[in-house]
């Protein structure tokens, strides 16, 4: 889509501003009604205690002739049997029965509640009567209405169900501070107005000033070079990087740093980690096979458009909708892969329809959590309890995301073939090659000619016993695989040899003879999931062409003679005439193979019919003609056909079929196909019903697409689909997307969002520390195009940032979780700059980006699965072992480990926030995983290659390598103590020695095994430093 | 040591005993007080980043717990009830008939198609021990201690694919992201040796659970709570063998060092996660001793092994009973086996009833007891809870796939059999029944969430107020619903 065209649509968000509430955040805050204590089980809801007891019970009997009145009669009913899950902020069921208007509108249910004059018709007394399964209140939750207050019910209703304007109550209003659009707060007057660099420094500073507390000084150099080093690109300067910035002496020395890492390549792979977690981006199916999916270049495409730094209005856009943009691109389809990254389940006896609303569900969800930080998947099963999300709203959100295609298919249908080098020189020159071994089919020289003359020789002799005869089927399968993909392309042992004699899998599968089968009719294999292999003889009088009608459910190959002829993995039902394949027969004996592979509950089938067998009648008369005779085109019809199948131009024919498949292969090793989201056609789409306790058997009331009534409308002329829901969650006033987003980004620098649960914006999460500050940081966001590197920009350059992290007994006592940011942040890197940092201190790391997920070294037995003992972890092989973290093949249940002990997520649902622990396990990671033991040796010899002659050089020179700074005097002491200590030991148990350094490659010249020795124990305690697992 | 240090490590101390003092509820109001947060809203989350010292330390229970100790015994792919423990001869004598209409309308099956037999069992039943126990003769083991056992006839669920099925049942939800029962336990109570994991999983049957590492996974609990899974072969714990050529000497020497470089860091930045830090690599020391020692069963004597039909050195569901016995005794709080193989649909030999049932009991009849009566004899089996199930039932219908001539039962979630013994639960108690056909538990039905309730109850935790604040919620191992229940009449 062209980016004016783009922009005219996000222009339409922002026309509609909300006016701006005026509530401040106490207010809001305090206006909320008490939560429930951890204590406050659900299933001991909060007694009424002595606000019931106190009550005067309702007037129980007016006067029959008395009219019912809401207030005096029907009212205190309400109170004390409706309103504790029915009133206030509780709406469950879409419900508030102290408002008319939410009563009179009907529950998610979609029945009537209440229909004035005839109770009969109104629900409520249904239900308050308890005749039927439903009763309300429900059995064991508040108590049954009596008899006399059903009778006073019944009567209101039946007398016309008055209800004054005075009691009509109000409607439900969003006054939660996060659901008011930001406006740009006016900055503070602060004291100290030296000290902010920025004018989101104020705020900071204002509140510190308040709590008496002044900011901490500017980190040294060092100090912010790992930082910011570590923040923007995820692995840590080199000794020289950093000196040039310590020794650069201009005033603007820290911005060019920032910019500069700012444009590196790096800087998308280390945010990508981030998007990913978000993205639930895996190489696997998830569920109980959890097979392979191939999905990575969605994750090359996030990469990329941080690295761009696509605005983060269309970075959403084209993710949730890209595919509706119009013209999109493939890499806008690409990008649409996120919403695809949900589960899809393979196991037997699994009903898609089940799974395919679950992925709808976490997409609802995801989307939820991920834009708007709000928890909508409690309004999956009722409404939302403390949020003003209905579950009818979230059915309308649902409805939204319910039309695309994909439908928890094993092979993961829609996908895109998404090439990445079919202009490759290397295509270019198969191209090439294939032309040029077509045009010696064409040639004319006297042999090929010979051959044709007695070739119509010998056809004329035959007569009418030219057509080829057919034998009779052999059959035998099914071969197990895990799904269609591994059946159809794993070589089971007849595609290599077919021996009709042979048996497999232990005895269970022999070939078996099928005469009865008959051509042009479907033939039934079985319902199991396999591959088939179908082999017959085709005895040809003479060199020929035969034309075949094929069909297949589901995946088809054909081969003559050993020449693969059709390739096409489908799902389908067979019929006739899906495929057309022209074989080449020599004469004799011919050997076709067909396979059809097969997966699901439907049948494996095939159809086979022969329709040209022999020469086309123009031809089979030309050659009745002397050739001198035939007409020029006769002679060239049958001159093209001879070649087709001359045996001189055999060979000709099996180069061109290898060169194809030499393509083939290539293309498809360089175009993966990835899974997209694709809109049913209008008359394809699916209505979408409320789904009773969330259950998809049980369908409630329709709805129509749509966003939750609380929070602003759809921008006017947006559709309500997908890209409508995009262009909704970007608009200016929806006012949770740019909080979300800066509160994420702070996150990911000082350890803890403005606002703590970065997973819950709503009336339950925390609320923010500085409120201002996330306003304003929101508002300029928007304000500056919503680029996403404008915004880290501004925050790693900002004085609260560069703040040291030393911090007093004091400061920890008063503020232990750095709330106030009087200091700067230290805590604990994410499992994947671990990794990354010890690699890259190490000098291992490989700076190659981009490709298929790569399996670094595990360790032996870490992959076991149910039903899926054909993966293997095959550890790579090259550079590929050293590649960053977020290249790791991602196995849903059985993630890489020593990444998972350092707390990143399995990613089988989005995780808007890792939690950071510290545990024995991930102490033995760093200790003990072959890949640290390896870092620290390649850490020892550079340490002795490069680090000076002196043990105490070679210290400081590992040291800065690990942490940067140079390193103390004490340090460099304790250090070479433990290298001295080390050598020593290591001189008398030279065999040990050599097992510790044993694959690290070959010693530096002039190095004995216990040098390396010693040395490699003291990288591995210099990588195990609390402050080389830290950000500080 | 300095001053600084001195003062941070008693910082952290005290904060670790505030959170300890009074179990969760404690550790909850510390984090209350700290935060001077909403006081009606427990943030235990919010402590997370601050693990403390030791967050394995016991923590009292809410109530005087029954039992010290779980031992989880799941049977993944789930045994037929009615070929063990749920004796029905009126499906005998149905055998082959259809299946009443009744039974079919509205129900879904994994793989049964069209109008299914009836499958009367083809093992014997009999009744055992002064209780009566009703069991199938491929247990002759477990018959011997039937007054040992509390059998529930009447557990029902909600899921009948694998991997939702043993998500609900270890986890309370069908959907990934929830923690396990054993997270829970370990997170309310922590544990009683503090040089083991506090939750350990043992798989055998060659394969991990359907569902993956999610069914001992800690979701949104500290990672520190989630099952460690300890293996039989190569490193028991992942990484905790010393490289080669580095022995316990050199270890000791360069933790030593980085113990103080550590200090000087502290000293220097004044962080208290640098202490947890160093006290966490002095854990993780010892554990490269504990763990090998405790997971080595060759210095079992021989009388032991004959009893489980262990054998060191092999992967077997028998030498994990027998390793279940020993990390109870060390004082690990949860232990959770898995055994692979009980998926008996009656597609082949491998899995029927006639062969591959008999198989896998005799693979687990000996070594279930052998638990048994080790702990009883070891005065440990009133401190521990054993449970023993699958994650649903299976179908009193002949599954037939394919025209199968193989016997075999397909996914059903409306009855199954769980069985518990030891601490807390009424020995010898026949609890619950299911239909004359045994198609739908009927009487004292007990849900997924009521079991988990019941083990919580047990453990001491009170299973309706036990929780965790997370995502603006207080999540719960039962669920949100006021449907689960604890049965008294079961409880010891």
């Amino acid at each position: 889509m062209p980016r004016t065209a783009l922009l005219a649509l996000i222009a339409v968000c922002g026309g509609l501003g909300l006016a701006s509430g005026g509530l401040g955040f106490a207010t809001a805050w305090a206006a909320e009604p008490a939560s429930p204590t951890a204590a406050a089980s659900a299933a001991n809801p909060p007694a009424q205690g002595s606000a019931v007891a106190s009550t005067a019970p309702p007037n129980t009997s007016p006067a029959a002739a008395q009219k019912i009145d809401f207030v005096r009669d029907v009212q205190p009913l309400l109170k004390q049997h409706c309103y504790e899950c029915h009133a206030g902020k509780k709406h469950e069921g879409g419900l508030q029965w102290d408002q008319r208007a939410s009563v009179l509108k009907g529950g998610d249910s979609g029945k009537p509640v209440l229909v004035a004059g005839d109770p009969e018709k109104s629900l409520v007394v249904r239900l308050v009567r308890r005749v039927g399964d439903d009763a309300m209140p429900p059995d064991g939750e508040g108590t049954p209405v009596p008899a006399a207050g059903v009778a006073i019910l019944t009567r209101w209703i039946a007398e016309g169900a008055q209800w004054p304007d005075a009691a009509a109550g109000e409607p439900l209003k969003p006054k939660h501070w996060a659901f008011i659009p930001p406006v740009r707060p006016a900055l503070p007057i602060v004291k100290q107005a030296d000290w902010p660099r920025d004018p989101m420094d104020k705020f900071v500073l204002a509140r510190l000033e308040k709590e008496g507390l002044r900011p901490s000084p500017e980190a040294d150099r060092y100090t912010l070079a790992r930082r910011v080093y570590l923040d923007l690109i995820g692995i840590p300067p080199t000794p020289a990087e950093v000196d040039a910035f310590v020794h650069d002496s201009r005033p603007d020395a820290y911005e060019r740093l920032v910019d500069q890492l700012l444009a590196s390549p790096h800087y998308g792979e280390r945010w990508a980690r981030m998007w990913l977690d978000l993205a639930r981006y895996a190489d696997t199916q998830g569920y109980e096979k959890d097979n392979r999916r191939t999905i990575w270049r969605y994750r090359d495409w996030v990469i990329d458009a941080f690295n761009r730094d696509l605005p983060y209005d269309r970075f959403t856009i084209e993710q949730i909708a890209g595919d509706l943009l119009p013209s999109a691109t493939m890499e806008q389809m690409i990008a649409t892969a996120f919403h695809r990254n949900t589960m899809t389940n393979t196991e037997g006896g699994t009903d898609d329809e089940e799974f395919r609303t679950a992925a709808v569900v976490d997409r609802t969800n995801t989307t939820g959590q991920v834009w708007m930080g709000l928890t909508v998947g409690c309004a999956q099963c009722h409404s939302h309890k403390y949020d003003p999300i209905t579950q009818r709203d979230y059915y309308r959100l649902f409805a939204m995301l319910n039309q695309t295609e994909d439908s928890d298919k094993d092979d993961e249908r829609p996908t895109l073939p998404t090439p990445l080098g079919d202009s490759s020189p290397e295509v270019a020159k198969l191209n090439a090659d294939i032309v040029a071994e077509q045009l010696k089919l064409t040639q004319d020289t006297p042999q090929i000619r010979a051959g044709q003359t007695a070739w119509e020789k010998h056809l004329l002799e035959l007569s009418d016993k030219a057509a080829p005869e057919f034998g009779p089927w052999h059959v035998i399968g099914p071969f197990p695989a895990a799904n269609l993909t591994a059946a159809h392309t794993t070589a089971f042992p007849p595609e290599q040899k077919i021996d009709l004699k042979a048996n497999y899998e232990k005895g269970k599968l022999k070939w078996i003879s099928r005469p009865e089968w008959k051509d042009a009719q479907s033939q039934l294999l079985s319902k199991a999931s396999g591959a088939w292999y179908l082999t017959r003889t085709i005895e040809a009088p003479s060199a020929m062409l035969i034309q075949l009608s094929l069909g297949s459910g589901h995946g088809i190959k054909l081969a003559v003679n050993n020449q693969l002829l059709l390739d096409h993995q489908i799902v389908r039902p067979a019929a006739p005439n899906q495929e057309y394949v022209t074989a080449r027969l020599q004469p004799g004996t011919n050997v076709l193979l067909m396979k059809i592979s097969h997966s699901g509950n439907d049948e494996a089938e095939f159809f086979f019919r022969a329709d040209q067998t022999g020469l086309p009648p123009e031809l089979s008369a030309a050659i009745r003609i002397a050739p001198e005779r035939r007409t020029t085109r006769q002679n060239r019809e049958l001159a093209r056909y001879y070649r087709q199948v001359a045996p001189e131009l055999e060979p000709v024919q099996l180069r061109i079929a290898q060169l194809m498949q030499e393509k083939a292969t290539f293309l498809a090793a360089h175009a993966p196909t990835t899974p997209i989201m694709r809109e049913l056609p209008p008359d394809k789409q699916r209505k979408t019903n409320v789904l009773i306790r969330g259950n998809f058997l049980s369908k409630g009331a329709e709805v129509q697409p749509g966003v939750p009534e609380a929070f602003p409308p759809l921008p006017s002329g947006a559709p309500a689909n997908r890209l409508g829901l995009a262009m909704w969650l970007v608009a200016r006033d929806n006012p949770l997307t740019a909080r979300v987003l800066v509160n994420r980004f702070w996150e990911q620098l000082f350890g803890t969002g403005l606002v703590m649960t970065a997973e819950n914006f709503g009336t339950q999460g925390t609320l923010p520390s500085h409120p201002e500050l996330l306003d304003y940081m929101a508002v300029e966001t928007m304000d500056q195009g919503w680029s996403m590197k404008k915004l880290l920009r501004r925050l790693v350059l900002s004085a609260t940032y560069r703040q040291s992290s030393r911090v007093t007994p004091e400061l920890l006592s008063r503020d232990r979780d750095n709330r106030l940011l009087a200091r700067g942040p230290r805590f604990r890197l994410e499992a994947e700059m671990v990794r990354d940092q010890a690699l890259a201190a190490s000098g291992l790391l490989s700076g190659k980006m981009f490709g298929a997920s790569v399996m670094p070294p595990q360790p032996e037995g870490v992959w076991q699965v149910v039903y899926n003992n054909n993966e293997r972890w095959q550890t790579s092989a090259g550079e590929d072992r050293y590649r960053r973290g977020l290249y790791t093949f991602w196995r849903r249940t059985s993630p890489y480990p020593s990444m998972m002990a350092f707390d990143a997520v399995s990613r089988e649902v989005c995780t808007v926030r890792r939690i950071r622990t510290n545990t024995p396990l991930a102490a033995l990671v760093t200790l003990n995983d072959p890949v640290y033991i390896e870092s620290a040796q390649a850490l020892a010899r550079m340490a002795i290659r490069d680090g000076g002659s002196t043990p105490a050089d070679r210290v400081t020179f590992a040291f800065r390598r690990c942490l940067v700074r140079p390193p103390r005097p004490e340090e460099v002491k304790r250090l070479v103590d433990l290298y001295q200590t080390q050598l020593q030991q290591y001189r008398t148990d030279i065999e040990a020695a050599k097992k510790l350094i044993a694959n690290g490659g070959a010693l530096p010249p002039g190095t004995d095994a216990a040098e390396m020795a010693a040395w490699t124990v003291v990288g591995n305690v210099i990588m195990n430093l609390d402050e080389m697992l830290s950000k500080t | 040591m300095n001053h600084r240090l001195a003062q941070l490590q008693h910082a952290t101390r005290r904060h670790f005993l505030q959170q300890s003092i009074g179990g969760v509820g404690a550790m909850a109001l510390a984090a209350l007080l700290e935060q001077g947060g909403n006081p009606r809203m427990a943030r235990a989350d919010q402590l997370a980043p601050h693990a403390a010292a030791n967050p394995q330390t016991p923590r009292p229970p809410h109530y005087p717990a029954r039992a010290k100790h779980v031992i989880y015994l799941h049977m993944a792919g789930s045994p037929p009830q009615q070929d063990l423990f749920d004796y029905k001869p009126k499906l005998a004598e149905l055998n082959n008939k259809d299946c009443p209409e009744k039974y079919l309308k509205g129900e879904r099956f994994a793989f049964i198609k069209g109008k299914p037999q009836l499958l009367g069992s083809p093992h014997k039943f009999a009744q055992h021990g002064q209780s009566g126990q009703w069991m199938s003769s491929m247990l002759p083991h477990l018959s011997t201690v039937a007054d040992d056992l509390c059998v529930i006839r009447s557990m029902h669920t909600d899921q009948f694919n694998h991997a939702p099925g043993q998500l609900l049942l270890h986890t309370g939800a069908a959907q990934f992201g929830k923690p396990s029962i054993g997270s829970w336990v370990t997170y309310g109570l922590g544990s009683e040796n503090q040089d083991l994991p506090g939750f350990v999983v043992l798989v055998s049957g060659d394969k991990t659970p359907d569902a993956g590492k999610s069914v001992w996974g800690s979701g949104y609990l500290p990672s520190v709570f989630q099952g460690v899974q300890c293996r039989t072969t190569g490193d028991p714990v992942l990484y905790v063998t010393d490289p080669p050529g580095m022995d316990r000497h050199v270890r000791r020497q360069s933790l030593d060092a980085l113990r103080d470089l550590n200090e000087m860091q502290l000293s220097d930045f004044g962080d208290p996660e640098t202490v947890t830090r160093i006290a966490q690599y002095e854990l993780a020391y010892r554990m490269q001793v504990s763990v090998p020692q405790v997971m080595d069963i060759s210095k079992e004597d021989a009388r032991t092994h004959a009893m489980y039909g262990s054998e060191p050195g092999k992967t077997s569901f028998a030498n994990n009973c027998l390793l279940a016995r020993r990390l109870v005794e060390q004082g690990v709080r949860y232990v959770q086996l898995f055994d692979w193989g009980w998926d008996v649909h009656g597609e082949s030999a491998a899995t029927d009833l006639l062969h591959a049932l008999p198989n896998k009991c005799k693979q687990t009849d000996q070594p279930i007891t052998a638990l048994i009566k080790d702990l009883k004899q070891r005065g440990l089996l009133e401190d521990t809870l054993i449970c023993w199930s699958g994650e649903f039932g299976r179908t009193p219908m002949n599954e037939k796939r394919n025209n199968s001539k193989f016997l075999g039962r397909d996914h059903h979630p409306h009855a199954f059999t769980v069985w518990m013994a030891g601490g807390g639960v009424k020995a010898g108690l026949s609890y619950g029944a299911t239909d004359e056909l045994g198609y739908h538990a009927t009487e004292d039905r007990m849900h997924v969430h009521d079991l988990q309730a019941t083990i919580l109850h047990i453990m001491g935790l009170d299973p309706f107020k036990f929780g965790y604040a997370y995502q603006g919620l207080n999540q719960r191992l039962i669920g949100p619903t006021s449907e689960p229940k604890l049965h008294p009449k079961m409880l010891g």
